[in-house]
């Protein structure tokens, strides 16, 4: 592991010398602060996620929404879970009793690992691994199985139709997923999340020309595609509209979850939630320069800023661009039509594995032509003169 | 390393090996693709213990996201919806191959550790240097230099593995 | 000699790998069925990566072995495909997936 794999578990050890919980070792703190970060953010997004969506659903439509629980229906997510969990524990007789438990916490697992990868800040990172990307990557694969696992347990045509539809959806479309998010670790030369962002950002001790190196959707042409593959990709691995086959309602009744009720139902769809929030955040921290500010170096600002400020700031601009991109995609279920099956894997194979792959070669060929300057320098390289200011 | 971390790398031996036996023996073909998943995880835990932390995550991400998947997919293909139950173990083979498992193993074992012996091994402060340091780089480095005819030999091997399982799976027409 | 320091030993990764090999072997052997055979196979290659990667962290300290063992998990990846392949056209000719009733050659 890289000497920063831990960066909030080794804050958490140092805070705790000299107290009487010095002896506790710093795997235990790692493991604390992944659970924290679990509990603190995962959970209680799931739970606001429903709650935004119905209100943007409603305000989309014309509707109130949600507005009896609490202030402005704040917490109907509460009675939500009181409900999930005061219903009868259903498993389908003739079904498969063991793969119908753990079909859903392998959902719930493989997209929880993933947020703790995530760069919520400079230094607010629960394990910053060296393989970063690829780490959250390979957790979220976990998501397939369950689902497909899931279906087949139901023992209902529809559960299976909507399984097989979902482990082909994600299997493929993990393609251009993949190929999009290389352009990025072609320009930063690294897998590290944290390390990416960093390079993203504005250094001020540099002159104008040589910095700004930007947020990488605008670090070439070729990524500014990149990009919107990856957001469509990633709304096709989390079984959003357009891409929601998986539960197509009009056809397959509720797809792979109709079985489920519950608590196992709470846990698919908070596992869809979950999974929605970590590709949005991903999304943000690749392409959109994570807690990054735009134009300002908090820490070399005009005034000097608590070190907590600075950290919480940073927080917030992460927080505020990854639930933009939630809202789109939220946006988008009340916009656009279900695409059929077949249209679905046309526009995977045909249309955004070769455009994804185009793009590798066009980022490969700008870092190389123009020695790894972004758009706007080479602009600026042109305009200050001469254009060979290397 | 704290004991507790080598507790966690026990852990998943442990459930390496078990999910493999269940693998092994469970009548029900759809338990043992399932508890292959495990196992394969178990096998990338262990991978990210010996320092293989790139490996680890190309482990879970092309066994766990795609052979596991192919495998359930083929299954559930390929048996009728309710006639789940395979009566599978229960071949003629089965006295040969449970004395072949009871003796093959401790042979196997003491066959590797002997040549674990007799090589030469590296000076052990390499050795921690190594377990630590990130393997990306060192992979992209070794895959376009030292191993690059093995890395070309693969990619048209998977070109061709791509074209082939496309062809025999083919409609027919 | 303690069990964890064994686990986290070249003694350790080799009993873990040779028991995976045996049980492949063991399924190859008494599985009728033919994606069950794949199974076992599968678990002999985990077992082969194994080994590479244990010798590769406590003996030679070098990128050798796991560069062997990302090789082995790619051909098995490309070997998984085409196995399936192969079980569903076999599938779609006799309907069913017994590996005994792959014998159109013997008469």
């Amino acid at each position: 592991m890289a000497n920063n794999s831990a960066l909030f578990a080794q804050t958490l050890t140092d805070w705790t010398q000299g107290t009487f919980l010095a002896p506790v070792p710093l795997w235990v703190w790692a493991m604390v602060s992944a659970l924290v970060v679990i509990y603190l953010l995962a959970l209680p997004f799931g739970g606001i996620a429903t709650y935004i969506e119905r209100k943007i659903a409603a305000d989309m439509q014309d509707r109130i929404g949600p507005n009896r629980v609490g202030p402005l229906g704040l917490f109907q997510f509460a009675a939500d879970a009181v409900k999930m969990l005061s219903k009868e524990d259903y498993v389908p007789p003739a079904g498969d009793k063991f793969l119908f438990n753990i079909a859903p916490v392998l959902v719930v697992v493989g997209s929880c690992a993933g947020f703790v990868a995530l760069p919520l800040g400079q230094y607010l990172v629960a394990g910053d691994v060296n393989i970063g990307v690829f780490y959250i990557l390979a957790v979220t694969t976990l998501i397939a199985p369950g689902i497909l696992l899931g279906s087949w347990a139901s023992e209902n045509k529809w559960s299976l139709l909507g399984g097989l539809r979902s482990a082909a959806q994600i299997v493929s479309y993990e393609i251009p997923v993949a190929l999009s998010i290389l352009p990025v670790i072609l320009i930063s030369g690294s897998l590290q999340v944290g390390e990416i962002v960093k390079q993203q950002g504005w250094n001020p001790d540099l002159p104008i020309a040589a910095n700004a190196h930007f947020w990488n959707v605008v670090h070439n042409p070729f990524t500014v595609f990149a990009f919107f593959i990856l957001f469509v990709g990633g709304l096709a691995e989390t079984n959003r509209i357009p891409f929601d086959l998986p539960e197509a309602e009009s056809e397959l009744v509720s797809g792979f979850n109709t079985e489920f009720s519950g608590m196992r139902f709470g846990l698919y769809a908070l596992g869809e939630f979950v999974d929605v929030f970590v590709m949005c955040a991903m999304l943000a921290a690749l392409y959109l320069g994570g807690w990054q500010l735009p134009f300002l170096e908090l820490d070399k600002f005009w005034i000097t800023l608590p070190s907590g400020l600075i950290a919480l700031i940073h927080v917030g601009v992460f927080l505020v661009k990854t639930l933009l991109l939630v809202f789109v995609v939220m946006w988008l279920r009340w916009t656009l039509p279900r695409l059929r099956v077949d249209q679905l894997m046309g526009l995977c194979w045909k249309g955004m594995v070769p455009l994804a792959l185009f793009n590798v070669l066009g980022t490969a060929i700008w870092v190389w032509a123009f020695k790894g300057q972004s758009m706007i320098q080479v602009a600026m390289g042109l305009f200050s003169g001469g254009g060979s200011s290397h | 390393m704290s004991n507790g971390i080598k507790l966690i790398l026990l852990l998943a031996e442990i459930l390496t090996v078990g999910s493999a036996l269940v693998v092994a023996v469970n009548p029900n073909i759809l338990y043992s693709a399932v508890f292959l998943l495990f196992s394969f995880l178990g096998v990338a835990v262990m991978f990210l213990f010996a320092g293989a932390d790139f490996l680890a995550a190309t482990q879970v991400v092309v066994y766990v996201g795609g052979v596991t998947i192919l495998i359930l997919f083929a299954i559930m293909l390929t048996q009728w919806m309710y006639r789940l139950k395979l009566r599978d173990v229960g071949s003629k083979f089965i006295v040969p191959a449970v004395v072949l498992a009871l003796g093959l193993v401790p042979m196997l074992h003491r066959g590797l550790t002997d040549l674990a012996r007799m090589v030469k091994a590296a000076p052990p402060e390499k050795m921690s240097e190594f377990a630590a340091s990130p393997k990306t780089m060192e992979i992209g480095k070794a895959l376009l230099g030292s191993h690059v005819l093995p890395f070309e030999a693969i990619t048209i091997l998977l070109l061709g593995a791509l074209v082939g399982a496309v062809w025999l799976a083919r409609p027919k027409s | 000699m303690n069990l964890l320091d064994f686990a986290n030993s070249i003694e350790g990764y080799l009993l873990v790998s040779s028991i995976l090999f045996v049980l492949g072997v063991f399924a190859v052997l008494t599985r009728k069925n033919a994606i069950g055979i794949l199974l076992g196979i599968e678990l002999i290659l985990n077992a082969a990566g194994i080994n590479f990667v244990a010798f590769s962290k406590f003996h030679s300290a070098a990128m050798d072995g796991q560069m062997v063992a990302l090789f082995i998990i790619l051909i098995a990846a490309a070997e998984a495909a085409v196995a399936l392949a192969i079980i569903l056209r076999f599938y779609r000719l006799k309907q069913t997936i017994d590996a005994d009733e792959a014998s159109l050659l013997r008469n």
